[in-house]
């Protein structure tokens, strides 16, 4: 099958980053674009769960870099390894939730220098060495609290749309060289590391389900829609993000 | 990896409208290629039958029918069998300032672009030929969010389809069948060239998309992604494909 609608889905011959590698979401993005044929260049802080990671991936030719991306030269370090990339997937773990009237500034700190400060920085970083290469995807993994409010989870919110401001200016001054920035905003994807055990105990979770008529999403679900912004499929879509929520009413 | 693949279309049979050319043309034939058994519907018999002469694979079905009549609709839904997915992309487009707007083109524009795949979904639904997990796609366009000068009538059908789609979806979620809209820019189609002809400012907007004018490809994949399992927990979203077209405007003011 060598036609052109499955080259536009294929990965083959890219180089895809992706941080936030050791759990989670960025864990099943790169084990999906490593079936898909990418080779991967992943981070993320732990690296005795990123090497179960960089286990689980198909092919090879895989890197893994432990850094932890709010530290400068942490970045610098993937940056020297991170050359030549089709592909950058931005992912950060840690949801703090907080009313407004009781934050604390440093919590409000430490979700700007992990939600925010790290991504932003990284991606310059990047782009001032010249990595990201021609026609490249750079995807940022942003949340329904980017395009909804609510309660307590201000910090959080703030963050995922600062982002959004960044990926449409960012869109602006990459499309001359036909590179292209999106987000992705799923809402609730039951990840252990977030949400703790999905049993009929946990009662956030199934407070969320009841009000998603698709019920909650899986890694495997934002991890295909990666794949498409990552692939030549989505070469002509930039400065959005692709909400997947379940057909999520509140 | 095409046994397991979330993006295949393998096994699953998807109807098009307005297959006859452009984005439904290209939806079809991208579709085939990702290995979905197609029915292929529009006006033109000669135009549909090259569409399908030039799908991948076998098994493939056309069915003319005007979907302004009612007869055409409601044969259409019988015709077409049980189906995985729809791309509800047939449609026109007529420019006309404002203060020269009549009922005949509303009629005519609201008929095409709004009554035709409204019906047309509620008649696949009654007959129950919308399988469980299928996959209902409308080709909206920006033209809902941006308002050109002079698409007053256009803008307001393709803005309905919007609110169509979020309650139609909700409606469905229980039998397991999604519903989406996506919204693209300016494609080099035979309906943008029609409307270069009648003037209007269609080039202008082109030069203002970032990546350039959009090929019927990249709105056929993201058709793709729509009607494959790799969305299957996507439904009642508007996804722009645009090349970056409404990246410096505020569409939502």
């Amino acid at each position: 099958m060598n036609n052109p609608a499955h080259k536009a889905f294929s990965l083959q011959a890219k180089t895809i980053l992706v941080t936030g590698a050791s759990s989670g979401l960025g864990r099943q993005i790169a084990i999906t674009c490593a079936q898909r044929g990418a080779r991967l260049v992943i981070t993320g802080r732990d690296a005795v769960r990123l090497q179960e990671t960089y286990d689980q991936l198909a092919g090879t030719g895989h890197v893994q870099v432990a850094a932890d991306l709010t530290i400068a030269e942490d970045r610098d370090r993937l940056t020297q390894v991170a050359t030549n990339i089709d592909g950058l997937v931005l992912c950060f773990g840690g949801q703090m939730l907080s009313p407004i009237r009781q934050l604390k500034e440093d919590l409000m700190t430490a979700m700007y220098r992990t939600h925010f400060l790290a991504p932003v920085m990284l991606t310059q970083r990047l782009l001032q060495a010249g990595s990201i290469a021609k026609q490249g995807s750079i995807v940022y993994m942003l949340s329904t609290s980017a395009h909804i409010g609510t309660r307590g989870v201000g910090p959080y919110s703030a963050m995922k749309s600062g982002l959004l401001g960044i990926i449409r200016c960012l869109a602006i001054e990459l499309a001359p060289r036909k590179v292209r920035v999106n987000g992705i905003s799923p809402s609730v994807v039951p990840t252990p590391q977030l949400w703790g055990k999905d049993d009929e105990h946990n009662e956030p979770l199934n407070k969320e389900r009841a009000r998603h008529p698709l019920g909650l999403g899986t890694p495997q679900d934002v991890a295909n829609g990666a794949v498409y912004l990552l692939a030549d499929a989505s070469r002509w879509v930039t400065g959005t993000s692709l909400v997947m929520d379940g057909g999520a009413v509140l | 990896m095409s046994a397991q693949d979330p993006f295949s279309l393998t096994g699953k049979r998807i109807l098009v409208t307005g297959a006859s050319s452009g984005i439904g043309r290209q939806i079809a034939i991208s579709c085939a290629q990702m290995g979905a058994q197609i029915i292929v519907s529009g006006r033109n018999v000669e135009r549909l039958a090259a569409t399908l002469a030039e799908l991948d694979g076998a098994g493939h079905t056309q069915i003319a029918a005007d979907l302004s009549h009612q007869e055409d609709i409601d044969r259409l839904a019988v015709e077409a069998g049980v189906v995985d997915g729809v791309a509800h992309v047939a449609g026109i487009s007529k420019l006309a300032p404002f203060r020269l707007i009549s009922r005949a083109q509303l009629d005519e524009q609201f008929s095409s672009n709004v009554f035709a795949p409204i019906l047309l979904t509620k008649g696949l639904l009654a007959k129950k030929r919308i399988a469980q997990g299928g996959s209902i796609l409308f080709v909206s366009a920006l033209a809902s969010h941006v308002g050109p000068l002079a698409t007053g009538v256009y803008s307001a059908s393709k803005a309905a389809l919007l609110g169509a789609m979020r309650t139609l979806a909700l409606e469905v979620v229980k039998q397991g069948i999604r519903a989406n809209c996506i919204a693209p820019g300016y494609v080099r189609t035979p309906m943008l060239e029609g409307l270069n002809q009648g003037g209007g400012s269609i080039d202008e907007h082109a030069k203002l998309t970032p990546l350039g004018l959009g090929e019927p490809e990249d709105v056929a994949y993201a058709a793709v992604f729509y009607l494959s399992d790799a969305s299957r927990w996507i439904t009642r979203n508007y996804f722009i494909v645009d090349g970056g077209l409404t990246v410096p405007m505020d569409i939502y003011a």
